[in-house]
């Protein structure tokens, strides 16, 4: 069973049409993902980390096919999801679910808790009538909400439990893989371990893969395998939990890092806070080199004039960066 | 096995709910009580006075509560209560499918704009906009002149004429619902385009246009009013703008002919407005968390 | 040393559909000059609602002062008429808020709105007003403050944003600075710049800064003090480094190991987070005489659900509103 792949991600690359100025100008193009590559095993976690403007989540949505990607392939158990029509696109859509940020919108208000956690079995056409009700009484419990709670609408729950009832509908078709895009980040602290616990819990039940797309460093960890960090489309570092977090090689990763606030002491003391200053540049413009070269405190000419390709520098810890060289050392220490 | 334990809430849709906003609201429920009362006046009134309400019954321009005529008669001696209560009937029938036409063309146009978006939505909504700059009393009664003052086609006339508002209502609504999270989670489902349109967005997006349609129903009769005072109507049926437009001429020597269908007319739309208005505040979800 | 805020025994009520609720419940602190200090808890435990109380921006006709005094430089501010009340605020109390997007007027340029400011509370001219909205501008880090401070807001990120709104608040150099989550909607790398900025601020103006934050992790790197706030009452308080080291509240406690946070070496293990089961209590429940955690602690016993704790001190000016802080 180990190091089986389930999803495999090639080249993937999404872009928008953005105008500009206004008028009749020509369309220009904001690649939100540019040229993507990745890979997760089954029953493992992979963490796509990054800022906000980074392509964290449109990553995850053009995985499920909720935006159409502009080339590039998702490989899902042999098969290439991004191509597939008809009823194979039914069977694989049952195959990938989604789990949402925002639990105060990612119910409709007007369906009840079980309804909603049936949709997709009503949709896919996967169940029999008695069978889907067994199945949502399952789910329920498997979710921690008691089997009444079915009846009543979504603003009749707190936001903890709302998010429950997203995860138990993205558990409905048994499906393999499952994206979670910031499924805590709208959530109260003390609730967040309440379903962050729920999903290690569900992932080692029913042996579940995750992709799980968050901007917060220490859920990431708590959470993953192995780690992507994204900045501006591009993913500039990949390895697993332990190098990424122990041994962070790109400048970017080291910084992003070291701004997280900790109550560790020792932490506190062992990282010296890099500053990066500024701002990301014009998506829609991005520059010709390194995207980083602008920000990055440890900048060469040639980060500016040719952009880094992603490189295995260590068993399989891959940095986009000229200055990391075959010792795998960050150009930061 | 669950962690949060708060005491079991009964299982309230969202629309009962609103329906309790709507009963704290007084003017509102007072506006429904006067709408059902003008409704029932409409469909058993007839029934009463079941004679033909264009009978000359007594002598022209008697004043309202004297001999025997409770509103008086007009200037051909017709019965103002009875054409009164027949005219309810058809003045709220015309309101009621003016509306209807108008949701129907409205919901369609705009949601097929506002889930599509792209040309779709740009041709729909330029379209949209040619119905929103002619002037609607002008086009409507080239309709009606073109195709003849029957009931239908008036009714038809102003339909046409008023539904560019619903349509961009309801595209405005689907633009933003269609991101809504939940939208997408029905998506990630396989859910298919006509469902996502009329299954999960619209059933969303109706508050503000149950609010329009209602409000439409009030301006509807307004606008019959008008067609029937210009003489756009159909003579053989009686509506409340009909007996004014007929009586226009008389209003300095019996001003009663016109202002009773007038003080009609007035408490009506005025009843629909404020259940309209009660609607607005019922269904409005920012309101209702206060 | 005197206090330069010191607040005594307050109640503020909110008014509801389901009644009167005190939204803070018997407060009582105090906050030396120059000093910063923080608010922790969840939504709707009343971090909030003290800051708008000191502010004097409590919701119209919805909430008010029940009793209880703030004495600001011995001043009782639920006292002050709302002249008084105006001129001190945005000049010796400012606050800055969690949403950068909305908290700038979009109509008039950054510098306008930084001008206005000192026009209003410190009487400069057109022109001086303007050039220290340039050095302001400067202060908080803005690159060319010169040409940037012509901007309209959304010409500015996020981040940038938020400088502006502390530009502002620090426009008159007020003595205290009530931050309410002012990073919350910002990434990390703006976070630190934010937190960093507001540190240098704080040690050079002598500012004292209140911090209202959700994240433990930023109460450990900025402040000094802490507060921990459960249902409108004070839960704990103390020196930061103690109380995280030794929280004497079983709040406290559940509010830092449920986080999972990043430590100085990551190993092979992921202990399972530990969970405060439920949520805070509906309004309804607040002002009962009983610890209002009691349902979601795991050392309740009787005496919690009948009588409201006492504060129990500790060394090291750390106090605790549990029945069993000793035993914590």
């Amino acid at each position: 069973m180990k190091d089986e792949l389930l999803l495999k991600v090639d080249n993937l690359s999404v872009r928008f049409a953005v105008k500009r100025g206004g008028g009749w100008r020509k369309k220009s193009y904001l690649y939100a993902v540019d040229d993507v590559s990745f890979e997760v095993e089954r029953g493992k976690t992979l963490a796509i980390v990054g800022e906000s403007g980074s392509g964290k989540t449109t990553t995850a949505l053009a995985v499920a096919r909720l935006v159409p990607a502009f080339q590039g392939s998702v490989d899902l158990e042999g098969e290439d999801f991004l191509t597939l029509e008809g009823d194979k696109l039914r069977q694989a859509r049952a195959k990938v679910q989604f789990i949402f940020q925002d639990p105060y919108s990612s119910l409709n208000p007007r369906l009840r808790a079980e309804a909603i956690v049936r949709e997709p079995l009503d949709s896919l056409g996967l169940a029999e009538v008695d069978e889907k009700r067994a199945i949502v009484d399952r789910l329920f419990k498997a979710v921690g909400l008691r089997p009444e709670q079915q009846r009543l609408f979504p603003h009749q729950f707190s936001g903890g439990q709302r998010q429950r009832i997203g995860i138990a509908r993205a558990l409905a078709t048994q499906p393999e893989l499952i994206i979670c895009d910031e499924p805590v980040s709208a959530l109260d602290v003390a609730v967040q371990a309440q379903i962050l616990n729920l999903l290690r819990r569900l992932q080692e039940e029913f042996s579940l893969t995750y992709l799980f797309i968050s901007h917060d460093l220490g859920v990431v960890q708590h959470m993953c395998d192995s780690i992507a960090v994204m900045y501006m489309g591009k993913i500039v570092e990949q390895a697993d939990r332990l190098s990424l977090f122990n041994n962070p090689l790109h400048p970017y990763t080291v910084a992003l890092l070291s701004a997280v606030p900790s109550v560790d002491k020792k932490r506190r003391k062992a990282t010296r806070r890099v500053l990066i200053p500024g701002d990301p540049p014009d998506p829609v413009d991005p520059p010709a080199g390194c995207r980083f070269a602008n920000r990055c405190p440890v900048a060469q000419p040639r980060c500016s004039e040719s952009e880094p390709p992603l490189r295995d520098v260590k068993g399989g810890h891959r940095v986009a960066c000229h200055l990391v060289d075959e010792s795998a050392k960050s150009p930061m220490s | 096995m669950s962690v949060e334990d708060e005491k079991i809430e009964k299982a309230r849709s969202p629309f009962s709910e609103a329906f309790e906003m709507f009963r704290r609201n007084h003017a509102a429920v007072a506006g429904l009580i006067m709408l059902i009362l003008i409704i029932l006046a409409g469909i058993f009134g007839p029934m009463v006075y079941a004679g033909d309400p264009f009978e000359m019954v007594w002598a022209p321009f008697s004043p309202p509560g004297q001999e025997g005529y409770l509103l008086g008669t007009d200037y051909l001696g017709r019965d103002l209560v009875s054409m009164l209560l027949h005219g309810a009937r058809v003045s709220i029938a015309i309101g009621l499918s003016a509306a209807l036409i108008t949701v129907l063309i409205g919901i369609t146009v705009g949601a097929v704009a506002g889930f599509y978006g792209g040309l779709v939505e740009e041709a729909l909504m330029r379209f949209t906009e040619f119905f929103q700059v002619l002037p609607t009393l002008l086009f409507s009664m080239v309709i009606v002149a073109l195709f003849g003052a029957s009931l239908p086609m008036i009714t038809f006339a102003i339909g046409v004429v008023s539904w560019p508002a619903v349509a961009r209502i309801t595209r405005a609504e689907f633009l933003r619902i269609r991101e809504l999270e939940y939208v997408t989670a029905s998506r990630a489902s396989g859910v298919s385009n006509g469902k996502l349109i009329f299954g999960v967005i619209l059933p969303n997006a109706l508050p503000p246009i149950i609010v329009q349609a209602a409000l439409m129903v009030g301006s509807a009769i307004l606008f019959e009013a008008g067609l029937s005072f210009l003489g756009l109507t159909d003579p053989n049926v009686v509506s409340w703008g009909q007996i004014i437009g007929s009586n226009r001429q008389y209003i300095l020597d019996a001003s009663y002919t016109v202002t009773i269908p007038g003080v009609a007319i007035f408490v009506t739309v005025l009843a629909i407005s404020l259940v309209g208005d009660g609607l607005n505040d019922a269904l409005n979800p920012k309101l209702r968390q206060r | 040393m005197t206090a330069l805020l010191k607040v005594e025994n307050l109640r503020i009520e909110l008014t509801t559909r389901d009644g009167v609720a005190p939204v803070i419940d018997d407060l009582s602190f105090e906050m030396n000059a120059g000093e910063t200090m923080s608010f922790v808890g969840e939504s709707g435990c009343g971090k909030s609602m003290t800051a708008l109380g000191i502010m004097g921006l409590l919701p119209e006709k919805v909430g008010r002062v029940a009793s209880g005094t703030i004495l600001f430089d011995g001043e009782d501010l639920t006292r002050v008429s709302d002249a008084r009340m105006r001129e001190i605020r945005g000049n010796d109390i400012s606050m800055i808020f969690q949403e950068p997007m909305t908290s700038l007027n979009p109509v008039y340029t950054v510098g306008e709105q930084i001008a206005e400011v000192l026009r209003r509370h410190q009487g400069l001219g057109q022109r001086a007003a303007w050039e220290k909205a340039i050095a302001l501008l400067d202060a908080v880090r803005i690159p060319n403050p010169r040409s940037r401070v012509a901007d309209y807001p959304h010409q500015m990120s996020g981040g940038q944003r938020q400088r502006v709104m502390i530009a502002i608040a620090l426009a008159c150099e007020p003595k205290i600075l009530i931050a309410d989550e002012p990073t919350t909607a910002l990434d990390v790398t703006v976070q630190a710049q934010i937190f960093d900025l507001l540190r240098d601020l704080g040690r050079e103006t002598g500012t004292a800064i209140i911090l209202i934050t959700h994240d433990m992790g930023a109460v450990a790197e900025m402040a000094e003090r802490m507060i921990v706030m459960y249902a409108g009452r004070k839960a704990e308080e103390g020196p930061v480094d103690q109380v995280i080291n030794h929280p004497r509240h079983p709040y406290t406690k559940g509010l830092i190991s449920c986080v999972p946070h990043l430590m100085a070496n990551l190993s092979e293990e992921r202990p399972e987070l530990t969970e405060v089961g439920g949520i805070v209590p509906g309004l309804r429940e607040f002002g009962r005489d009983a610890c209002l955690f009691a349902s979601r602690c795991d050392m309740v016993n009787d005496k919690c659900r009948n009588a409201r704790p006492p504060e129990v001190a500790f060394k090291g000016n750390q106090a605790s509103a549990c029945w069993f802080a000793e035993k914590v």
